[in-house]
């Protein structure tokens, strides 16, 4: 449904953001996973038709999202990372005049629209409020009802949940995943793994530039099954578990190091139990690959 | 004890001098003072009437004029926004969790901007003194080199006046932690200043005026010692020496700088200023953005959350292609700027004084009674308004179409389906609005004016030929060409120099003479209202008019040309 195709994008500082990125992104939630710098943003800004790529195309629909902008702009949803609102305006001002920009003329067709977005968000008590007033999460939440207006077909939303509380984040995944509608594409950047875990049913890993995995979540998670240990050691004693098999994570917990390590053959040791895979464990094991 | 370099006080000072000296304002004051000193030197009151530049009565005589010149506005810049700049920052919190009291910080961050207010200042005083060394002709000096009356004299003139008024600028904008206001307060420095000494000052006693001045502009002055009625000689070998009055005057500004600076202590608050979750009218500018909590019941227990089915979003239908479509969108475009318009704090300040200052020559000097009233009248306010004019077009726009950066909101309306004449133009006809209401505003109190006054009869119609032919066009063009220079040069601050310079090297031009309709397209001095009646005249300024208006479109289509939705 999205195809994108040998994508490219080097800045005037000489950073080489995207290294020829091509993906097909079928219907549905797909995250785009990758740690800080990855290229994540640079990608979403150019779907977004905010930035210019030195090559490659975007097609969405038959639409070219590169050269034809105002079509791609009509079917487009965007929740960028860093955003923010006239503060002055309250947020049914804020919806009703992005709906006006989205080509919503009609005042009945908008006034209805508007509240079932704010009904949407969970923001009609705040209606008449202003945005600058918002807290952190109730501005996510206006935003991602901004992005939904016109059921667009392709909704970018970049790093949505970073910033937020624990419990504001669980809210927010339960409006994303209300908000997927067949037929359109939901795409989540984010570097938090349980985001992309908890919602999405595709995803890909992009690192420096490049996509380095493409699959399912529970693909993923099967590629590791019965080959996840986890163990409790000291420093010394990690050492020689790396050299008979592939270090995960490892963590600080009471003095000692909580080790995850992969080894496919045999148990790595006598304290090692196995654990069942996690997307992380997938995401920590491309990347340590790479 | 500790060192004083090595105390929490001298790190704070040196932090915001090292911060200060990475603006471009303080070298900005410092050029512009050290010219102004050579400037004084070499064709100042003294030249070529035997006044030596360097004679203590010289020094004494032009500081307090000189304070009181540029150096409020300067004062206004580089003080407004010690504190202001440390929140914007985020990098309050992080100070505060060091053993740094709010006194230390305070005064840190107070003296070493006023250290490198000072700094610049001081070019004017050193200035003067390397020009002991040079000569030219018309210009006497005294032969013994002078040290101690330039210091002196500058501490006591400049350093004290402006010392309270950073005080009052630091606490405004500490308190508030709005710049605007500052800067606002730094131009109505003059009109209040004026107003202090013509209402208040004059109706007291010499002595209470003494005490009572500020700029200590008066002292110089004094019964029967006044320095403009001495000879050269005399004027030359007068030693200057500190009465009483100044002594007071001096001292009590002292007091009161150190009373302001107690006040900032006892009010500043650490963290974000508590506000009302509802703008007051006062209180409106798009820059004040507030953190505020959700009231639980918007999301009352999770369960029940967890229970709500998703509403569902009603299909409406969109109109995206078409002029129609654009047009529509341009009039919601249009609507959001009025209501960031009218939520603009500067406004509350500077559409009264500019409409004040416009008006104030037909509302207190009596109109010339040869020919037309109405032309008077209008002729005037034309005249006085052009500034303002200008001003408000360069810098509102400006303002407008780096608003949208500034918030943060440039990725959502950019990725919106809409054209470039849709984000420019909202803004180039909000800009355009403004500069209307000025200028129906000016006219309705001239109007209002010339009724009370009974100059009759008022010609409502010469009032409208002017709007007609010069001021609106004007206000077109101007409006345009700034939004065409704020899209070409994209940094505000940028365009707004390019701007005050062409019009500075413009109206230089004009002044001497070169002033071809060509190249003056606001008609500067090229119209009467004789002209705007009828005959050849008329034509002439219609051609020049649709010449204006042309060059004006080409401005806008330029802008929405070059008009790029570049992300950062």
């Amino acid at each position: 449904m999205l195809a994108i195709e040998g994508l490219n994008k080097t800045y005037q500082s000489g950073v080489h953001a995207l290294k020829g990125i091509s993906l097909d992104v079928p219907p549905g939630m797909f995250g785009l996973l990758g740690p800080n710098g990855a290229g994540k943003t640079t990608l979403m800004k150019i779907l977004a038709t905010l930035l210019e790529p030195d090559s490659g195309t975007v097609r969405m629909r038959d639409t070219d999202l590169i050269s034809d902008k105002h079509r791609a702009r009509m079917m487009l949803g965007y929740l960028p990372q860093d955003f923010g609102f006239y503060p002055t305006l309250t947020a049914e001002q804020t919806l009703h005049y992005f709906a006006r920009l989205k080509g919503v003329h009609d005042r009945k067709e908008r006034q209805s629209l508007v509240n079932a977005l704010l009904e949407r968000v969970n923001l009609e008590s705040a209606r008449k409020q202003k945005v600058g007033g918002f807290s952190g999460g109730m501005r996510q939440r206006l935003g991602i009802a901004q992005a939904l207006i016109g059921k667009p077909a392709l909704l970018i939303v970049d790093e949505p949940t970073a910033g937020l509380d624990p419990e504001e984040r669980a809210r927010f995944h339960n409006l994303l995943a209300e908000t997927f509608a067949e037929e359109s594409v939901v795409l989540l950047s984010t570097h938090i793994v349980s985001d992309v875990s908890n919602l999405c049913s595709n995803m890909a890993i992009i690192r420096q530039g490049e996509i380095i995995a493409s699959c399912a979540p529970s693909e993923a998670i099967k590629e590791l099954s019965d080959s996840v240990w986890e163990a409790t050691l000291t420093r010394a004693q990690i050492e020689p578990v790396k050299s008979r098999c592939k270090l995960l994570s490892s963590q600080m917990y009471n003095g000692m190091m909580r080790v995850r390590v992969v080894s496919r053959s045999e148990r790595p040791g006598e304290e090692f139990t196995q654990v069942t895979p996690t997307i992380e464990d997938y995401y920590f094991s491309l990347v340590s690959q790479s | 004890m500790a060192h004083p370099f090595h105390t929490p006080f001298f790190a704070v000072f040196r932090t915001e001098v090292l911060l200060n000296s990475r603006r471009v304002a303080p070298y900005l004051m410092a050029l512009l003072c050290g010219g102004n000193a050579l400037l004084w030197w070499a064709r100042g009151p003294a030249s070529g009437r035997g006044l030596a530049t360097n004679s203590e009565a010289f020094i004494a005589g032009v500081l307090p004029i000189y304070s009181f010149m540029t150096l409020p506005l300067f004062t206004a810049v580089i003080m407004a926004d010690p504190v202001i700049r440390d929140y914007r920052a985020d990098i309050g919190p992080l100070i505060f969790s060091k053993p740094v009291g709010r006194a230390i910080y305070l005064l840190g961050k107070f003296f070493g901007s006023f250290f490198v207010l000072a700094c610049g200042q001081a070019a004017f005083v050193i200035t003067l003194f390397v020009l002991q060394w040079f000569s030219r002709p018309g210009v006497t000096q005294l032969p013994e080199v002078k040290v101690v009356p330039y210091l002196k004299h500058f501490l006591v003139f400049v350093v004290i006046s402006h010392l309270v008024l950073a005080a009052i600028y630091f606490a405004v904008g500490t308190l508030t932690r709005n710049a605007k206001i500052v800067y606002a307060l730094g131009v109505c420095f003059y009109p209040l200043i004026i107003c202090y000494n013509l209402f208040f000052l004059n109706g007291l006693p010499s002595f209470w005026q003494h005490i009572l001045d500020p700029l200590v502009m008066r002292w110089g002055q004094r019964k029967g010692s006044n320095v403009h009625t001495l000879s050269a000689e005399a004027f030359n070998s007068l030693v200057v020496k500190y009465d009483a009055e100044l002594i007071i005057n001096r001292a009590g500004m002292l007091l009161i700088a150190a009373g302001i600076l107690t006040l900032v202590y006892r009010r500043f608050i650490i963290g974000e200023p508590p506000q009302k979750v509802h703008f007051s009218f006062l209180n409106l500018s798009p820059a004040s953005e507030r953190i505020s909590f959700e009231p639980v019941s918007n999301w009352i227990e999770d369960d029940r959350e967890a229970r709500r089915t998703p509403v569902p979003l009603p299909s409406v239908s969109s109109d995206n292609s078409g002029i129609r479509a654009s047009f529509r969108k341009l009039s919601a475009a249009l609507a959001a700027e009025f209501r960031l318009l009218l939520a603009e704090r500067s406004l509350v300040a500077i559409i009264p004084i500019a409409v004040l200052l416009s008006t104030m020559e037909v509302i207190f000097w009596p109109a010339r009674g040869d020919g037309s009233y109405s032309a008077a009248y209008v002729t005037n306010i034309a005249g006085n308004s052009l500034l303002f004019m200008i001003g408000i077009s360069i810098f509102y726009i400006g303002e407008a179409l780096q608003r949208d950066r500034d918030l943060n909101i440039e990725s959502l309306v950019w990725s919106q389906p809409i054209s470039n004449f849709v984000l420019l133009f909202s803004k180039f006809l909000a800009t355009l609005f403004l500069v209307c209401i000025l200028l129906v505003s000016v006219g309705l109190i001239a109007v209002l004016t010339q009724t009370l006054k009974g100059n009759w009869p008022v010609e409502l119609t010469t009032y409208l030929r002017v709007y007609f032919w010069i001021l609106i066009p004007n206000a077109i063009f101007l409006s345009a060409a700034a939004t065409f220079l704020k899209v070409l040069l994209r940094d505000r601050y940028f365009a707004y120099t390019a701007a005050i310079g062409i019009g500075i090297g413009l109206f230089y031009m004009y002044s001497q003479g070169y002033n071809g309709r060509v190249y003056n397209p606001l008609l500067f001095r090229l119209w009467k209202v004789e002209d705007l009646v009828g005959g050849n005249n008329l034509s002439q300024i219609a051609q020049h008019r649709v010449y204006v208006l042309t060059v004006a479109l080409v401005c806008l289509a330029l802008s929405h040309l070059f008009y790029q939705r570049r992300s950062r």
